[in-house]
């Protein structure tokens, strides 16, 4: 049995040892904000925060998260339901188009942040390396920016 | 009735078809068509109101948008919604929301994308009854870049007929004239009482009233919403990461299936070694031969499903395509530029004689692009479930219900069921770019439903299966020739394409008729320039069969030959030493909507000026889907030959334009598109079989390589205009000659540069310009 949160929840996986958390979460949880991409982590859709880490969980195994607070897409809004600056910036930019591998960058923009928190846009793009087929880079760039800008003037 | 698509409707109402233009035509009847009325019956349930085919007004004033068009991430249920918002004089805020309607009223049909006339300029018997069969059909769908072009009136008119209606049902309710209220903010107001009714309290009584048979439109000057940018309706679901692709269905007691194609398009399924083993996997409830052609794992999770299936061990039958590669694919696309008898798709002039004299010389090119895929984000995926009655749903990420229905058919039909309806539910689509316009995968769902009567079944393709066993642009080739006349401009151009013909492969695969492949017009779309000033022109081509099965792919010929066209005629622009914009605006005199867009783009990218060594800069224009693009690539090619996009400018004259932002981001993501198909895709084939499998080796744009991206709308008069395909058309013809202005080598087969065994090939096909 491996035990870890998902955006704030416990949960407890038994007998899923092969599995990867993608398909955890997707089919035994119901959080269906991680998309399934590529399964070979070259894409991003798949990315949640580990710990606070970016990580794609289509290579990543319950073993790897045991004791880990796992957040999805649906856990970087506010219990309340306030967007999370990231969210906001996404929207203020209307960066999705088919919006499928969204949930990816929003998680990989949430951690560069985190680390990051003005990056240029040299340090995004060596920082993402996911996946947009619709071709929303221009946008995402400029929502990194303006989510720094909001975060950084919250303080 | 024929609105449920089996093979016997299709003929049935083709015969229809065929009866009712007859009649039609001996009435001789002058049809001015405006909105099919057909289909916009009203109706109240409970606390809504059907005012007509596209627009619900519930109680509390709400307003839900049927728009009949999918969802894929170009924003056509914002801008469609708008057109209904701006003529029912309503504010675009939260309280308009919008559904893909599941009855496929006639209303809903993409009549445009068969008989190409605009709704607002319809008329006569032939569209008459084109519109009512195709209508009768059920035959909606998305793509073509024309749900703008064709819904641009309809849902106008739509609004402007409900907001006709709330009027009128309004007057009857304060006993005034209709011609003292008016309209805002959702209600009717009546100015010299002061009084006012909400839309929501008018919405039962306005249902029962008639339609007004020509609902006045507003004039340009009143719109407020109509070219201004408003924030896109289906955005703050899916940054929240709600659940609304067709990946994300949900059903209780649901089954998943995992599918393999076989490696060698065409091979049959001639046996499987273990599949009573993997039967007997826990948690594995099925393993199913499909249509003899692929087997599915059915399994409680799609994981488990998967991980079965790729322990399948399936013998193939042979096939005459076993031994076939990309070079002999080549060859043959080569060998059919020079075939005896080619379809002839435009002569104009005297092209032959001109070419044998080129009074300043002749220029003579080959360019060849290899097979390319569409590689969805939302991997392909179809969720059917067939009831005990016979009824059958299917929840799609899908261009339209007329490939899902009939994808449930023919699914239902392998397993000899006869679905006695079908309800279609199209959900966000995660990319399409054509792809989706395909029943493939919702065939293979329905036939595992109806093997599990009862219980949902959802089909996941992996991504591997996507890559490699999936739809594909064609191939090509082309071999062009111009005669260059005393200025320099051409006086005779000639255009030959090669490639497999999508129309066959995709009605061989949907339709219950083909057309076949002479004459494709997708096939040679981009290739005759009809708007460059020249006076003898020619445009030939061939179909090369193939085992590849062929898909629509956004731009389709466009994709590669204004490739072609736009690279040929810098060469001749070269050729005669003159710059290659001058000599575009030389060819374009009588055409200002071309030259207005060229000499924008031009502008933006500062044309003319200096650059440093190693960087050039390329220029291209088309005009497709009613649209004029142009388009300016700056490249830096690095000493080792590595190339970099660093910015492409775009001007686009899209005629008016509905929701300006949404059009920049077409373009935007169009670029994109376009700038990883010239630099990065190919599908290869090695005996048989596709070569890559996943994203590691049919390599996508990312962040790190994605140019900067500036858009210009060119203020246009015209109706509106396509957008989500014109992004891509121009952007490897400028790439390819912005190449040539930074280095003098002239690239004539995409893509430009990927990997070592590509460069070879790519080496082998160049030829230098000649001048006779």
């Amino acid at each position: 049995m491996t035990s870890f949160t998902v955006n704030g929840r416990p949960v407890e996986i038994e007998g899923q040892d092969d599995k990867p958390l993608l398909w955890i979460l997707r089919e035994d949880l119901g959080v269906l904000g991680p998309k399934y991409g590529c399964g070979i982590a070259e894409c991003g859709a798949c990315r949640v925060l580990v710990n606070g880490v970016s990580v794609p969980s289509c290579m990543t195994f319950a073993s790897d998260v045991a004791g880990a607070s796992v957040v999805t897409v649906e856990g970087l809004e506010a219990p309340d339901g306030t967007l999370s600056a990231v969210q906001q910036a996404w929207i203020d930019e209307q960066v999705p188009q088919c919006g499928f591998c969204q949930p990816g960058f929003m998680i990989a923009a949430t951690a560069l942040l985190a680390q990051v928190p003005r990056p240029t846009d040299a340090e995004i793009d060596g920082a993402i390396s996911n996946i947009c087929r619709c071709g929303t880079y221009p946008r995402i760039r400029r929502a990194i920016h303006r989510a720094a800008g909001a975060l950084s003037a919250q303080g | 009735m024929a609105r449920l698509l089996s093979r016997r409707g299709f003929l049935v109402t083709g015969a229809a078809l065929g009866g009712t233009a007859l009649v039609a035509g001996i009435a001789g009847v002058g049809y001015l068509a405006t909105v099919d009325v057909d289909g916009l019956d009203t109706f109240v349930d409970g606390d809504r109101a059907g005012l007509n085919a596209f627009v619900v007004v519930h109680d509390d004033g709400r307003v839900v948008v049927n728009v009949p068009r999918a969802e894929m991430g170009q924003g056509i249920h914002t801008g469609l919604a708008m057109l209904v918002a701006e003529e029912l004089d309503i504010p675009f805020d939260d309280r308009i929301s919008v559904v893909f309607p599941t009855e496929p009223l006639p209303a809903y049909s993409t009549w445009y994308n068969v008989l190409r006339v605009r709704p607002e300029e319809a008329s006569g018997p032939v569209v008459w009854a084109g519109q009512r069969v195709l209508g009768l059909l059920g035959f909606i769908a998305t793509g073509a870049s024309s749900s703008t072009i064709a819904l641009w009136h309809p849902m106008r008119v739509a609004g402007a007929s409900a907001r006709s209606m709330l009027i009128a049902a309004a007057a009857a309710r304060l006993g005034v004239p209709v011609a003292e209220l008016d309209t805002a903010g959702g209600f009717v107001r009546h100015a010299a009482t002061g009084r006012s009714l909400s839309y929501g309290e008018l919405a039962r009584e306005a249902a029962v009233l008639p339609p007004p048979r020509d609902p006045v439109l507003k004039p340009e000057a009143e719109w407020r919403l109509i070219g201004r940018s408003q924030p896109r309706v289906d955005v703050p679901a899916k940054v929240r990461g709600a659940p609304v692709f067709g990946l994300d269905v949900v059903l209780p007691d649901m089954l998943h299936a995992a599918v393999r194609h076989a490696p060698v398009f065409g091979a049959r399924v001639l046996r499987v070694d273990n599949g009573a083993a993997v039967r007997a996997e826990a948690g594995v409830v099925d393993v199913a031969i499909i249509d003899g052609r692929q087997v599915a794992v059915v399994a409680a999770s799609w994981w488990r499903a998967e991980q079965a299936a790729a322990r399948l061990e399936i013998a193939w039958t042979s096939t005459a395509a076993d031994g076939a590669d990309s070079d002999e694919m080549s060859a043959r696309l080569q060998a059919a530029l020079v075939s005896d008898a080619p379809y002839q798709n435009l002569d104009e002039g005297d092209v032959e004689t001109l070419l044998g004299t080129g009074p300043a010389g002749v220029i003579e090119a080959t360019y060849e692009v290899p097979f390319v895929t569409h590689a969805c984000m939302e991997p392909m995926n179809a969720t059917v479930i067939v009831r005990a009655d016979g009824s059958a749903e299917a929840w799609v990420p899908s261009q339209g219900p007329i490939g899902v229905r009939t994808g449930v058919f023919r699914g239902c039909n392998w397993a000899g069921v006869e679905p006695t309806s079908v309800t279609s539910k199209i959900t966000m689509n995660g990319g399409a770019f054509g792809r989706r316009s395909d029943l493939d995968v919702t065939a293979q769902a329905a036939f595992l439903a109806s093997r599990h009567r009862g219980r949902p079944v959802k089909v996941i393709w992996s991504r591997e299966e996507d890559i490699g066993r999936g739809l594909y642009r064609s191939h090509a080739a082309a071999r062009m020739r111009a005669a260059l006349g005393p200025t320099g401009l051409p006086v005779a151009y000639d255009a030959r394409v090669a490639a497999q013909s999508v129309i066959e492969s995709v009605a061989g695969r949907n339709l219950p008729f083909n057309p076949g492949p002479d004459g494709d017009a997708l096939s040679v779309e981009g290739l005759d320039k009809p708007y460059y000033a020249i006076p003898s022109r020619r445009v030939r081509s061939q179909h090369v069969p193939g085992h590849m099965p062929i898909g629509l792919w956004r731009s389709n010929g466009f994709s590669f030959n204004t490739f072609f066209a736009e690279s040929f005629i810098d060469e001749c622009a070269l050729a005669v030493e003159k710059d290659p914009l001058a000599y575009r605006r030389g060819l374009l005199q009588d055409r200002p909507r071309h030259l207005a867009v060229l000499d924008r783009v031009a502008a933006m990218a500062g044309w003319g000026t200096e650059m440093a060594p190693g960087r050039g800069r390329g220029i291209a224009i088309e005009e497709c889907y009613l649209s004029v693009v142009a388009q300016v690539a700056e490249v830096t090619v690095a000493a080792d030959g590595e190339i970099t996009v660093d910015r492409v400018f775009c001007a686009i004259d899209a005629g008016t334009v509905v929701n300006p932002d949404a059009v920049v981001a077409q373009i935007e993501g169009g670029i994109a598109f376009g700038v990883t198909t010239t630099l990065m895709s190919a599908i290869t084939i090695a005996d048989g079989a596709v070569e890559q499998s996943n994203f590691h080796d049919f390599p996508m744009q990312r962040l790190a390589n994605a140019p900067a991206v500036e858009v210009a709308i060119v203020e246009s008069a015209f109706s509106p205009g396509g957008v989500g395909e014109p992004g891509v058309v121009p952007v490897a013809a400028a790439i390819a000659n912005a190449i040539h202005s930074a280095t003098g080598r002239r690239l004539r087969s995409l893509p430009l540069a990927v990997t070592e065994t590509i460069g070879e090939r790519r080496t082998r096909s160049v030829l230098p310009p000649r001048a006779a």
